[in-house]
């Protein structure tokens, strides 16, 4: 067996496991959860524009 | 009589969430410098690749399985340094891969300084308003959930381009659950520091892996 598949194939699992994991909060959340209105939305679709903005002036100066 | 009630029972209620945003600020800095430090240890000793991965792993059950049972007391508190530097621990083999790269120290020093601005930013941003971000939780989970199927595939497929995409997605969604996880511990959501400070800490530690991939990947090295 190739020696990269014994570092693969538990790291695989223990992400499908993860994700096993995480469903049942994802439904909580999406049943449960409150529901953002438009300006709410636009608000968080802002901040992410200014993450990515900044991240991109970090590749800038990580290049030179 | 009923207000003055009322008004007792606010102000308790601030008085709670202040001891929590305290507490979980406190853990989180104690954690983030002893990560740190196992961080470099890893760095100076050179585990081998499979010492990392053993170290992750048990670093994910340990916060996982074990610090469920102990969030509400203070052995909560050891739990969380163990796993949190165990994680740290893991790191020391990436970060001597990426220091050697030519300009290896520039990537690893921007990432850092990159992961503090984002997280405080974010963070400051929440305190300040007191806006509430929860309805965000289903779209951050199931974002996360995408993510981790796409990652399961490209541990197999090692296709470059779709690991960028996956480095991207983390970094927006860690700065998404910065939101949602600050605005529950101000807003009386979260009123467990522990877990409080483990979700947090999550959240950097991860913004901080895959921005450090994305800059190794876009710095031409």
């Amino acid at each position: 067996m190739d020696s990269n598949l014994w570092f693969q194939i538990p790291v695989a699992l223990v992400m499908g496991f993860m994700i096993w994991r995480m469903i049942p909060a994802a439904k909580h959340w999406l049943q449960n959860g409150p529901k953002g209105s438009s300006k709410e939305w636009l608000s968080v679709s802002m901040m992410m524009a200014a993450v990515v903005l900044f991240v991109t002036f970090l590749i800038v100066v990580v290049r030179g | 009589m009923l207000n003055t009630n009322t008004i007792t029972r606010s102000a308790e209620s601030a008085l709670s969430t202040n001891r929590v945003l305290r507490n979980t600020y406190a853990l989180l800095a104690a954690t983030l410098l002893f990560s740190g430090v196992m961080a470099a240890v890893s760095m100076a000793v050179a585990p081998p690749r499979g010492m990392s991965l053993v170290c992750t792993l048990g670093a994910l059950g340990v916060l996982m399985f074990l610090l469920p049972k102990y969030e509400n007391s203070s052995a909560g508190v050891g739990i969380v340094f163990l796993g949190t530097g165990l994680l740290g621990f893991g790191l020391g083999p990436m970060l001597n891969a990426y220091a050697s790269l030519p300009n290896g120290s520039t990537i690893v020093a921007t990432a850092m300084g990159g992961t503090g601005v984002i997280f405080l930013a974010l963070s400051a941003y929440v305190l300040t308003t007191k806006k509430t971000f929860e309805f965000m939780g289903g779209m951050l989970f199931v974002g996360l959930i995408v993510v981790f199927g796409a990652a399961i595939v490209n541990i197999f497929a090692q296709i470059p381009a779709l690991s960028l995409v996956i480095s991207s997605a983390i970094v927006l969604l860690m700065s998404g659950f910065i939101l949602f996880d600050t605005s529950r511990i101000v807003n009386g959501g979260e009123t467990n520091y522990i877990r409080a400070t483990v979700s947090m800490f999550l959240n950097i530690f991860n913004l901080f892996t895959s921005l450090l991939h994305l800059l190794g990947i876009m710095s031409d090295d």
